[in-house]
């Protein structure tokens, strides 16, 4: 077994900043921050070799609370902020937070060409399939029936965006599904996509306890997946077809694909040779 | 999801049984620091104070522990490989236990319910390992969260019984005022 002493190079801790989360108390929120500082403490990467990207939301607040290089950017415009800096700073390791309206409607188009162009990303959306910052509308992966908000009194009526089925169908590479009542398999499984090549997608079920104070129950309405991953689209596609959106704590999907790397062989990375590249 | 008591697995060395407590008590620290956070962030004085001095119970601990931890090569062990009964260590509070609702009953008896668990992971690897070395030290980390449960037996006996109204909410969220 290696030692303490040769492994552990930085704490969870050491990857979250002064700043307090003013998040509800209960939100699943704090789970998936502290799952995402546990999971880069147990990849030992220097805080400064880590960037977390977000756009707009309640769960887009994590760059804040974490001590690696944040960017909280405009609503829905989070992965190609994300996207650019990768290409640009292909040591970075980039994640990517939010919630289900910020990826899966604002930045909805982002979301398809994210997973198509197989950048190597980790997008993990925390799914409450609400707008709780902005006090409880239907979101895209609302339930139709949903009667709680009085913009939507009779339930939206729409079939809900199934963001696996879309994310595998789209290209991503990595694909996998959690619960916040599970933390350490979240963290574990966190430690998988980051590592993974290319666009890995993790859906975190993440109750909203203020204006979708039900979904507590889903702690109890969760289940383990009962099969491991597959590396086969098809194969993926055909599960998902049976799947409630409540099987969690697996990877669904892991591809080979490779990632898009552009090569900028004669690079020297500096700000006047891109304003040489890109100049009219 | 896995909770399985029968899941664990015993513990047959001191630097294992020192990283599983070092672990527990910085997680337990960590979390009952949050947790005041928190309350504090949304105005539960009271409850707040209940996990702030928690918070300060278990660094004390702490403190003692990594003295006792800074002379033995402890084992790397991943966070989803510690021999835990639970979801996680069994001293945490898992976040989504707690509300803004939260009184400080329930505060006191979710600290209760994972105090209690703790004392009796240690007492687990007391009762199962084949080391009488970490039979003795576990005995001991039992003996101390059980002292830890007789301080929240003795704050829940001062919880007076207006302290239900403290989960009332007077001014409850509104979806689109």
């Amino acid at each position: 077994m290696e030692s303490c002493a040769q492994k552990k190079k930085y704490a969870a801790k050491d990857y979250k900043s002064e700043l307090k989360p003013i998040w509800c108390p209960g939100c699943g929120d704090y789970t998936v921050l502290n799952a995402i500082t546990r999971a880069l403490a147990e990849l030992a990467l220097p805080p400064e070799e880590v960037a977390v990207v977000s756009g707009i939301g309640c769960s887009s607040r994590i760059p804040a609370y974490t001590s690696v290089y944040g960017f909280h950017g405009v609503h829905g415009r989070a992965l190609p902020v994300a996207t650019g800096l990768k290409l640009a700073r292909p040591d970075l390791t980039v994640l990517v937070t939010g919630g289900d309206g910020d990826g899966f409607s604002i930045g909805g188009n982002h979301f398809l060409h994210a997973c198509r162009r197989n950048v190597d990303l980790t997008y993990i959306v925390m799914d409450n399939q609400v707008y709780g910052m902005t006090k409880g509308q239907a979101s895209p992966t609302t339930a139709p029936d949903w009667e709680g908000s009085k913009l939507t009194p009779e339930g939206t009526g729409i079939n809900p965006f199934q963001p696996l089925v879309v994310g595998l169908a789209a290209g991503a590479n990595f694909i996998a599904r959690v619960s916040s009542s599970d933390p350490i398999n979240m963290a574990k499984i966190m430690v998988e996509a980051i590592r993974h090549p290319g666009f890995s997608l993790v859906q975190v079920l993440s109750p909203c306890v203020t204006f979708r104070p039900e979904q507590q129950e889903w702690r109890d309405t969760v289940r383990t997946a009962v099969v491991d991953y597959t590396d086969d689209a098809a194969r993926a596609a055909r599960r998902l077809m049976t799947d409630d959106g409540f099987n969690v704590g697996k990877v669904l999907y892991k591809g080979s694909r490779p990632p898009f790397r552009p090569e900028f062989e004669n690079s020297n990375g500096s700000i006047a040779e891109l304003e040489a590249r890109f100049a009219l | 999801m896995s909770d399985d008591p029968s899941n664990s697995e015993t513990i047959n060395t001191l630097p294992e049984l020192l990283a599983h407590a070092l672990a527990m008590e910085t997680e337990a620290a960590e979390r009952y620091g949050e947790l005041a956070d928190q309350m504090e962030t949304h105005r539960k004085a009271a409850v707040a104070k209940i996990f702030r001095r928690l918070e300060q119970a278990e660094k004390e601990h702490l403190g003692e522990l990594t003295e006792m931890c800074s002379k033995v090569d402890l084992p790397h062990i991943a966070p989803w490989d510690f021999k835990w009964r639970h979801n996680e260590s069994p001293e945490v509070i898992d976040f989504t236990k707690v509300h803004y609702q939260l009184s400080v009953r329930e505060a006191i008896l979710l600290a209760f319910e994972h105090e209690r668990k703790a004392a009796e992971f240690y007492a687990g690897i007391a009762q199962t390992t084949t080391d009488t070395e970490v039979q003795k030290l576990a005995r001991q980390f039992a003996a101390e969260e059980q002292q830890h449960i007789g301080w929240l037996e003795a704050w829940l006996a001062e919880c007076g019984p207006g302290d239900a109204l403290a989960t009332e909410d007077p001014d409850p969220p509104l979806c689109q005022e």
